[in-house]
């Protein structure tokens, strides 16, 4: 799998998006990775640069992760979407399910990012 | 102590993944959603902290609290307004014992709910963190809030308290509970090196 991708990760702790981007990198060194640090940034960066994947944190400022996660889902139904959120009850992932994307559980590791970009390239769901 | 910029959204961010696990477990036990707000950590002098600090001013509070020790140690306290409580303890046994008697099991079931959701918010920080803590067993008080509070702060070497304000929501019953952290500046200085040392891994 060495096709180039996109992947941005929006989160609004600037550890989570170094810790994403660290795990993907040494993963798929062949992809690009952009960030936004909001739900409004990212539905910007999102109109701009096309993202083939995108990670979305849940709890951050200003716009929710997942109404920014159903915004591009509607607009933008080619990014694969996966909501990757330390907010881990049910109710969180039956809006994940309902919104049509991917629910993630943090803590940020090896395991659960290798969860998400299995789910991008499309070999688990 | 001063934090970087770096250190201080890692703090953040560690603590959140464990209220995310504490949220989930109230979740459960509850049978409802429980809204997160966005973190937010500040840090106080011990005498600066009061009820109004807090957003407790003018009630009775019910706190459940534990004592944590590791590489650092932390007093982490559930507080809940006290009829929320009373609350949160008929949704916990209430089919099984007459409203009237709920009372009398307050004691053991806040206990019971303050063990899980404290020990569900540290234990998914030990595992981050990679450390090992071990607690106390939780206790539990019901007072007036500056009574609790004045508790919270009574320890004389605790200088520097970190208060990380999340609310937990409890969407149909709008009952708001609040995690707090305290630490001693040296047991700051002991997280922040196991911070270092998750930041270094990354």
């Amino acid at each position: 799998m060495t096709d180039p991708k996109t992947l941005l990760i929006v989160d609004d702790s600037r550890v989570s998006r170094m810790m994403i981007r660290s795990l993907v990198m040494a993963k798929r060194p062949h992809w690009t990775v952009i960030e936004a640090s909001n739900g409004a940034e990212a539905l910007q960066v999102v109109g701009q640069q096309q993202p083939d994947f995108c990670t979305m944190d849940i709890n951050m400022p200003g716009l929710l992760g997942t109404d920014a996660a159903e915004q591009i889902a509607r607009e933008h139904p080619s990014v694969r979407l996966a909501l990757f959120s330390a907010n881990i009850q049910e109710s969180q992932k039956a809006r994940a399910s309902q919104i049509g994307v991917k629910f993630v559980a943090k803590p940020v590791s090896e395991k659960s990012v290798l969860e998400a970009v299995h789910f991008f390239e499309g070999a688990a769901s | 102590m001063n934090l970087s910029e770096l250190q201080l959204d890692a703090l953040t961010e560690v603590f959140n993944v464990g209220a995310g696990q504490a949220a989930a477990n109230l979740s459960e036990i509850v049978g409802d959603e429980v809204r997160l707000s966005v973190p937010r950590i500040q840090f106080y002098d011990r005498t600066e902290i009061n009820p109004g600090t807090l957003a407790l001013a003018d009630q009775r509070v019910g706190s459940v609290r534990q004592l944590f020790s590791g590489p650092f140690n932390l007093d982490a306290s559930l507080l809940f307004k006290e009829e929320r409580a009373l609350e949160i303890v008929q949704e916990m046994i209430g089919s099984q014992v007459r409203v009237e008697d709920l009372v009398d099991f307050e004691q053991e079931a806040m206990c019971e709910l303050g063990n899980i959701i404290l020990n569900g918010c540290m234990s998914t920080i030990a595992d981050v963190l990679q450390i090992e803590l071990t607690s106390t067993l939780p206790e539990y008080t019901v007072a007036a809030s500056d009574v609790v509070v004045g508790g919270l702060v009574s320890d004389m070497t605790q200088p520097v308290i970190m208060v990380l304000h999340i609310d937990l929501t409890i969407e149909k019953r709008q009952t708001h509970g609040y995690l707090v952290f305290l630490l001693s500046s040296g047991s700051l200085a002991e997280l922040v090196v196991a911070l270092d040392r998750f930041l270094g891994r990354i």
